[in-house]
């Protein structure tokens, strides 16, 4: 006679610690994606897509990175995602054949930094310049015994 | 409602004003100058979806974003 009654306790009490320990598995998930979603490197790329225009918007989604053209030179600039030597001037082949840095003087995330680049480019060229370093992107090619032993992203 | 962004280590931080509020404007435009003589420049986005830079306050843009000096990386 207890024992079917134990059992049934013992079911309950079971169900009732899977439900709790549900219930907190999915308010941790629901955690996780809230501060992902509210995350400096999310809020900065979130501003930056506000301000892109929509070609650079699609350019971007689609290809990690984002052209804009110099206000003085007219020059195609290709802003790479990244803080740091993630702009390539382009040829007009489309081929980079600058590299050029420059950054904020504060700790800014990816998506803050892409954008005040895309705008010094666009509206004060010759200043952000000024500023920048440059380095050559003209790699040699590599060769195809070269190619296959590097990495891989 | 305008709104003033500023980069900073959490991302942005944004500050809405009304526009037709005196006491707001004055604040609003109290900000932008503790920010540009800070070394932040300004920019502003225009209706057409081009970026200027603002030089001198702006009581009718919509949405001012700051950003900090930019240095050789």
């Amino acid at each position: 006679m207890w024992t079917p009654r134990l059992s049934t306790a013992t079911h309950d009490l079971w169900r009732f610690l899977v439900d709790r320990a549900r219930e907190v598995q999915a308010r941790r998930v629901r955690h996780r994606e809230l501060r992902a979603k509210y995350s400096p490197e999310a809020r900065g790329l979130k501003l930056l897509r506000e301000w892109l225009s929509p070609e650079q918007r699609e350019q971007f989604n689609a290809e990690g990175y984002f052209d804009v053209i110099g206000c003085h030179s007219r020059k195609k600039y290709r802003i790479r995602y990244g803080s740091s030597a993630n702009i390539d001037e382009l040829n007009d082949a489309g081929v980079p054949r600058m590299g050029w840095c420059f950054v904020p003087n504060i700790h800014l995330v990816a998506g803050d930094v892409m954008l005040a680049q895309k705008i010094a480019l666009e509206t004060n060229e010759r200043d952000a310049l000024a500023a920048a370093n440059r380095f050559p992107r003209a790699l040699p090619q590599a060769s195809p015994s070269t190619r296959s032993r590097s990495r891989g992203f | 409602m305008a709104t003033q962004i500023v980069m900073d280590h959490t991302g942005d931080t944004r500050h809405q004003f009304d526009a037709d509020d005196i006491k707001a404007l004055a604040a609003a435009e109290r900000r932008f100058k503790e920010l540009t003589f800070a070394g932040f420049t300004a920019a502003v986005r225009t209706s057409s979806g081009q970026t200027r830079l603002a030089r001198t306050f702006d009581p009718t843009a919509e949405e001012t974003l700051f950003y900090p000096r930019l240095v050789g990386g």
